[in-house]
């Protein structure tokens, strides 16, 4: 318990900081902006209470508006992705379902069901957020365009990270 | 009561979502009033910090074109300042009190935060209320109109970013002086949209679009961009492209310039109109 406490403790620092200081710095062409600190609600346990997973996204969400200066939007569109994520397991589950107490990574469910879950929550996230940046729905295919494209290099960097750990 | 509580026991976690939603939203809402950017101006402070530090570490690398921008803008400074003696030589022996011609004062700052790929952007400098920034002063890059300021702290002010969807400017076509309304379109960092030009104008690619100094505080005559095209909208007017000379990806140096005679201006017009 307390093991998973200071594991989950580190990632989120280690996430907060990646996104603060590296991606929230790199700007393809203008408008594509990676968001990768929502790895943080991919991984946590498939156990944790509902309560917990939303109180845990919308802290994470904060922290980020906090660093780049946007009230509330990156905390909304983390509660609504934290919201959906137990809809989002329970429709992908593996056939012999969720094992307990496993980590929900890519060592344990294959790359396939990770890429998927990854796609899924990226999406919410990025829907909610690019829309919430906007606020209101004129010229609503261009952001879509945004959402897709920005999702794309998300998926991108959360797969290669999720690698990396794998590797270790 | 009992079903109250069951009701609650069944729904938590959705009224969990939505407490924490309403919070979401309610700081969303507050900020996009516009003027009202208090809250954004808050929680920057916390950050200004790490901010100031990755910032002096980017300017390290681009140390030669920054000294080779100020360099021409000396040159082009003394220019002018040696035509200015000169005329006032030639013209006025007795000693004279040019105060009160003074109109605008500049105060050059640093930008230390800044986005471009946002559909509102704001930019961070390192001047503040002690160094005399004020709310609703202009900021000019070199090359270009950059933002207006919109909150100050002691020592750092935030300002938006022409690159705001917020963002208004009153700019003129510099060869014929019409003016029309600018503003950001949140498509390309480097092209703005001119509107309400009507369509009897003759407008060329390439003309130069720079503020009227309608609104008193952009000072007149400082450049915006050139037009990239234009078409005819339904309507009477053209819409105009304008790409801007101020590439706010690398905005560094800037200028801050605040209009002395701004309220005697703006009390007039109060007053007459």
């Amino acid at each position: 318990m307390i093991n998973s406490i200071i594991r989950y403790g580190l990632i989120f620092i280690i996430l907060i900081l990646l996104q603060v200081l590296l991606f929230n710095n790199i700007q393809f062409s203008g408008y594509i902006n990676p968001y990768v600190y929502i790895m943080f609600i991919l991984l946590l346990p498939f156990e944790i209470p509902a309560w917990l997973l939303l109180l845990l996204s919308f802290a994470i969400g904060g922290f980020i508006d906090f660093f780049s200066g946007s009230p509330g939007m990156h905390a909304s569109a983390t509660v609504l992705a934290a919201f959906v994520r137990p809809l989002i397991l329970r429709v992908i589950s593996p056939r012999d379902g969720y094992e307990p107490n496993s980590d929900l990574s890519m060592i344990n469910y294959g790359f396939r069901w990770f890429f998927t879950y990854t796609i899924l929550i990226v999406l919410v996230h990025h829907t909610a957020l690019f829309y919430l940046e906007v606020f209101r729905f004129a010229e609503f295919f261009r952001t879509l365009l945004r959402v897709l494209l920005s999702s794309l290099f998300s998926v991108a960097f959360i797969v290669l990270i999720e690698y990396y750990r794998k590797g270790r | 009561m009992r079903s109250l509580l069951n009701f609650l026991a069944r729904y938590n976690n959705l009224i969990i979502f939505l407490i924490l939603e309403g919070f979401s939203i309610y700081f969303v809402v507050t900020r996009n009033s516009y003027q009202n950017t208090r809250i954004l101006f808050m929680v920057r402070r916390l950050t200004y910090g790490i901010e100031e530090k990755i910032n002096n570490t980017r300017n390290y690398l681009n140390l030669k074109e920054i000294n080779n921008n100020l360099a021409a803008e000396n040159v082009a400074l003394k220019n002018s300042l040696e035509r200015l003696v000169k005329e006032e030589n030639s013209l006025f022996i007795s000693v004279s009190d040019s105060v009160y011609k003074q109109q605008y004062v500049h105060t050059a700052a640093e930008v230390i935060d800044n986005s471009v790929n946002k559909q509102k952007n704001f930019f961070t400098i390192n001047k503040g209320k002690l160094q005399g920034i004020m709310v609703n002063m202009a900021v000019n890059s070199g090359d270009g109109v950059a933002g207006v300021v919109v909150g100050c702290s002691d020592n750092f002010s935030v300002a938006m970013s022409l690159l705001n969807l917020d963002f208004k400017l009153s700019a003129r076509i510099k060869s014929n002086g019409y003016f029309g309304s600018l503003s950001w379109d949140g498509k390309n960092y480097r092209q703005a949209v001119l509107s309400e030009i009507p369509q009897h104008v003759i407008v060329n690619i390439g003309d130069t679009i720079e503020t009227t100094g309608f609104s008193a505080v952009f000072p007149e005559g400082i450049l915006v961009g050139t037009v990239s095209d234009f078409e005819k909208m339904g309507g009477d007017f053209y819409k105009i492209r304008i790409s801007l000379t101020t590439d706010f990806k690398k905005l560094h140096f800037v200028d801050v310039i605040g209009n002395m005679k701004k309220t005697e201006q703006l009390n007039l017009q109060n007053l007459v109109q």
